[in-house]
């Protein structure tokens, strides 16, 4: 075929395609009432793992705002003094690899006075009542069990002269840890059953609306239109429900996480954090958007495959 | 341009429609296909648009054997065929002018030449005042033509019709009929399905007759005007 011949075919394809766009559109537009409620069926679906995936996010936020990361308390007993807190200080440095911050009865009182806020209150100890503390970071072991090697550290210390209390804040970041990597396999299962769900809805409104278009569909056959012709328009209908039913998500994620910021500021104001709740950044909005399309093509592809295919001319 | 060499078509289930059914329709010739009800005058049609395929004996349209092309080809093959239905099958959510240009929509012309066109094919069936018009304010008679300008928008070497006018009265029928030969006067392989006998005699064009699924006469247009009324 010569290229004016190609060129020209390419031409047709791309007017075709345009109709096909446009008469989808017009289709969805005539349908206002049932667009909005596939549209918005399909936008609640996608919004609860957007949702959940949202807040997985966040709490890993917070979680990574946390620097002490496995760090070890350890409490003196109330007589025991500076120089045998350094040479504690230097014995864990020496033999256990770990360094150590001590905190003085001064200076935990001072940090206890800023961060409670008990501050006159506590201006009537004329002596600290807190003991020496050693903030205790054990080192990162090479096969990175963390976990181990802090419950070793911690009853070697615990085993120490003048340890009063040992406290390792470190079950509870697992604990944490743990919940995370729960709520991402979550986050993956309900995106899998909504993803599912989205197809679903839109196979089966794309399904309705070819078999209520029956008449036009064996026209457009008997006028010279090929299956393709035929696919088009309900293809571009899926693509739309799922861009809308995606932006609708968006939108309500919005409108919720607004919702919720003022509080939950408030909240974290009390316990004197600045941190600020994030939703979706431009990448992962774009991401959303092309999957909330992909999901409805896939939908009306698999409706109109089952559909035109049987479709016979009486 | 249109040739039948030995077809027999039987259904799934064992009804012979057609058998043993020869004929060849030239290029600009026009001719009339007639027979009771169940003779097979659809089940001919319908081979010929490819919406059936032959049992037996080949079915050769505008030069192709439609019996060796695939089924992905029946598209390209009614395009190149003007079909007018007894029902017209109008979309009635599109107006005249959508209606009509349809087949263009399909081939993919640009959208100025899609106007000019349709406009061409409307006024050709004294329906251009009708453009903007929607299919069900129309009577049967235009709601036909209106069906006729989009068979013949696309220029197609062929037209052909199933019962036309079976839902008019004489003298529209009479108009259509007209309509038909003037376009076969321009040039377009005509075929027309119609038991209606008196019309057709009128006529005085060639006459298939069907009966029983096969072709029980072959009326050449000469003989019909000799022996005509």
């Amino acid at each position: 075929m010569s290229t004016g011949g190609l060129r020209r075919k390419a031409r047709a394809w791309g007017r075709r395609q345009l109709y096909s766009f446009f008469s989808s559109l017009g289709t969805l537009l005539s349908h206002r009432l049932g667009t909005l409620l596939t549209v918005l069926v399909l936008g609640v679906a996608m919004v609860l793992p957007l949702g959940l995936y949202v807040t997985v996010k966040n709490l890993r936020a917070l979680d990574l705002q946390q620097q002490d990361w496995g760090t070890i308390s350890v409490y003196m007993q109330p007589e025991v003094g500076a120089e045998q807190v350094r040479s504690l200080a230097d014995r864990i440095e020496r033999e256990r690899g770990a360094s150590s911050t001590a905190v003085s009865p001064e200076q935990g009182m001072e940090q206890f006075r800023q961060a409670s806020g008990f501050g006159e209150a506590l201006s009537l100890f004329e002596e600290s009542p807190l003991p020496w503390v050693l903030e205790v970071t054990p080192a990162r072991p090479p096969g990175d069990d963390l976990e181990s090697e802090v419950s070793r550290l911690s009853e070697w210390l615990g085993q120490q002269e003048g340890v009063d209390l040992v406290q390792a804040d470190f079950k509870w970041l697992q604990r944490l840890a743990g919940l995370l990597a729960l709520g991402d396999a979550v986050v993956t299962v309900l995106g899998v059953l909504f993803s599912l769900a989205v197809v679903v809805v839109v196979a089966n409104t794309i399904r309705l609306d070819v078999a209520s278009r029956a008449e036009e569909i064996q026209v457009l056959q008997f006028v010279g239109a090929g299956n393709g012709f035929i696919r088009q328009p309900f293809l571009y209908s899926g693509f739309w429900y799922g861009l809308l039913g995606a932006l609708l998500a968006l939108l309500v994620l919005g409108a919720c996480l607004f919702y919720l910021s003022l509080p939950l500021a408030r909240l974290l104001d009390a316990y004197g954090n600045t941190f600020t709740i994030s939703g979706l950044d431009g990448r992962e909005v774009l991401l959303t958007l092309l999957s909330g399309a992909a999901l409805g093509l896939l939908g009306a592809w698999l409706a109109v495959q089952r559909y035109v295919r049987h479709f016979r001319l009486d | 341009m249109i040739n039948f060499e030995h077809v027999s078509k039987r259904y799934t289930g064992g009804v012979a429609a057609l058998q043993d059914v020869s004929f060849e329709l030239a290029a600009g010739e026009m001719a009339f296909l007639t027979g009771h009800s169940g003779a097979g005058k659809s089940t001919l049609l319908r081979l010929i648009l490819m919406l059936e395929r032959a049992t037996r004996g080949q079915v050769i349209v505008n030069g192709r054997n439609l019996g060796k092309l695939p089924s992905r080809q029946a598209p390209s093959v009614r395009r190149g065929i003007g079909m007018i239905f007894q029902d017209h099958k109008l979309l009635s959510d599109k107006t005249v002018f959508d209606n009509v240009s349809l087949p263009l929509m399909i081939a993919g012309v640009r959208y100025p030449d899609i106007r000019r066109r349709v406009r061409a094919a409307l006024d050709k069936v004294g329906l251009l005042s009708k453009e903007k018009s929607w299919p069900l304010t129309l009577s049967g008679g235009e709601q036909q033509r209106v069906g006729i300008a989009r068979a013949i928008v696309g220029m197609p070497p062929i037209l052909l019709a199933d019962e036309p006018t079976g839902n008019l009265d004489p003298e529209l029928s009479r108009e259509l009929f007209n309509l038909f030969r003037q376009l076969n006067g321009q040039g377009v392989t005509v075929l027309v399905a119609s038991h209606d006998l008196s019309l057709i005699r009128s006529m005085g064009q060639r006459v298939l007759v069907l009966a029983n699924g096969r072709l029980a006469d072959d009326i050449a247009a000469a003989e019909i005007r000799g022996g005509g009324s």
